[in-house]
């Protein structure tokens, strides 16, 4: 999958990679690879900016440790963040459910 | 273990724009990555190349965190605000005649040149390209609108101290946003 195509989506995919554990950059990249089989096609780099746009908005929290004799930079979701993700998804459902009943001939659920 | 020449350039291109602990944070990942193909049996050249190939360009990491810098957020949401900021001010000033004001020539256009530099910072910082630029930029363009505002507000006080409602409502909008552009003084400047 292209990183235009993820537009939108990049901000929950990162908050669920953070949903059980701090993780390091690197960390959160991988864990989005190995949760899309591999499928990801993202410049790894453009994952920090992301990151510290999220960090910006209080949705996640950095702190820098040293492993290793490296300044590490560790980030986790915040309460906010947890909110938020928690609204991606419900979105994300209700947007792939109305897709597959528009595309598919999928039954539509109920709006309520 | 010692880091690979073609890394420390790629870095080197980063550290140019980007601040010290954007480039700590980048180059622990960039190490890592190296780390991980080096561990799969590519020798250090080819790990280095993949490594660096699978981050990204740095122009594209660098735009990238440039549109994600609190400086552009900043500028903005400032420039959204201005005209309103704006308008507030200009019925003030048609309703209190203040073309008849004792104000010298020479602060009126002082005013007017503070006032197009600060839009003009705020235009860099809203769509400048280079980082560093656009933080700073916008950390100057925070604090001249909060000056601005200062001595609009002081004058008209000082000029003509009536207060009627337009002289309440652009007093109250300029006070809100000095407040939020000095708030972000710091967070425009470290990004």
């Amino acid at each position: 999958m292209r990183a235009e195509d993820l537009k939108g989506h990049l901000d929950a995919l990162l908050l669920a990679a953070l949903e059980d554990a701090p993780q390091h950059g690197y960390a959160v990249m991988e864990a989005l690879r190995q949760s899309t089989g591999g499928r990801l096609d993202l410049p790894t780099g453009t994952v920090y900016p992301a990151l510290h746009r999220l960090e910006a908005a209080g949705l996640i929290a950095g702190s820098w440790s040293v492993v290793a004799g490296r300044r590490r930079r560790l980030y986790q979701l915040t309460a906010a963040g947890a909110e938020a993700l928690s609204g991606k998804r419900a979105d994300w459902r209700d947007f792939a459910a109305m897709m597959s009943a528009a595309l598919e001939g999928a039954p539509c659920p109920d709006p309520a | 273990m010692p880091r690979p020449s073609l890394i420390d350039e790629y870095l080197a291109a980063l550290s140019a724009d980007l601040p010290g602990r954007i480039v700590d944070e980048l180059a622990d990942g960039l190490d890592e990555t190296y780390r991980s193909y080096l561990n799969q049996g590519r020798d250090p050249e080819a790990a280095a190349q993949t490594a660096i190939s699978e981050f990204g360009e740095p122009r594209v990491i660098l735009t990238a965190f440039t549109g994600a810098s609190r400086g552009r957020r900043t500028a903005r949401r400032l420039l959204l605000a201005g005209p309103a900021v704006g308008i507030c001010w200009a019925i003030v000033l048609i309703t209190a005649r203040a073309w008849q004001w004792p104000v010298p020539v020479v602060a009126r256009v002082l005013f007017g040149v503070a006032l197009i530099t600060v839009i003009s910072l705020l235009a860099v910082a809203a769509f400048g390209r280079h980082y560093r630029r656009v933080c700073r930029a916008a950390a100057a363009a925070c604090a001249g609108t909060a000056i601005l505002d200062a001595v609009m507000t002081g004058a008209v006080l000082v000029i003509a101290p009536v207060l009627v409602w337009p002289v309440a409502v652009a007093i109250a909008v300029s006070a809100g946003r000095s407040g939020f552009a000095l708030r972000n003084v710091h967070h425009a400047l470290t990004g």
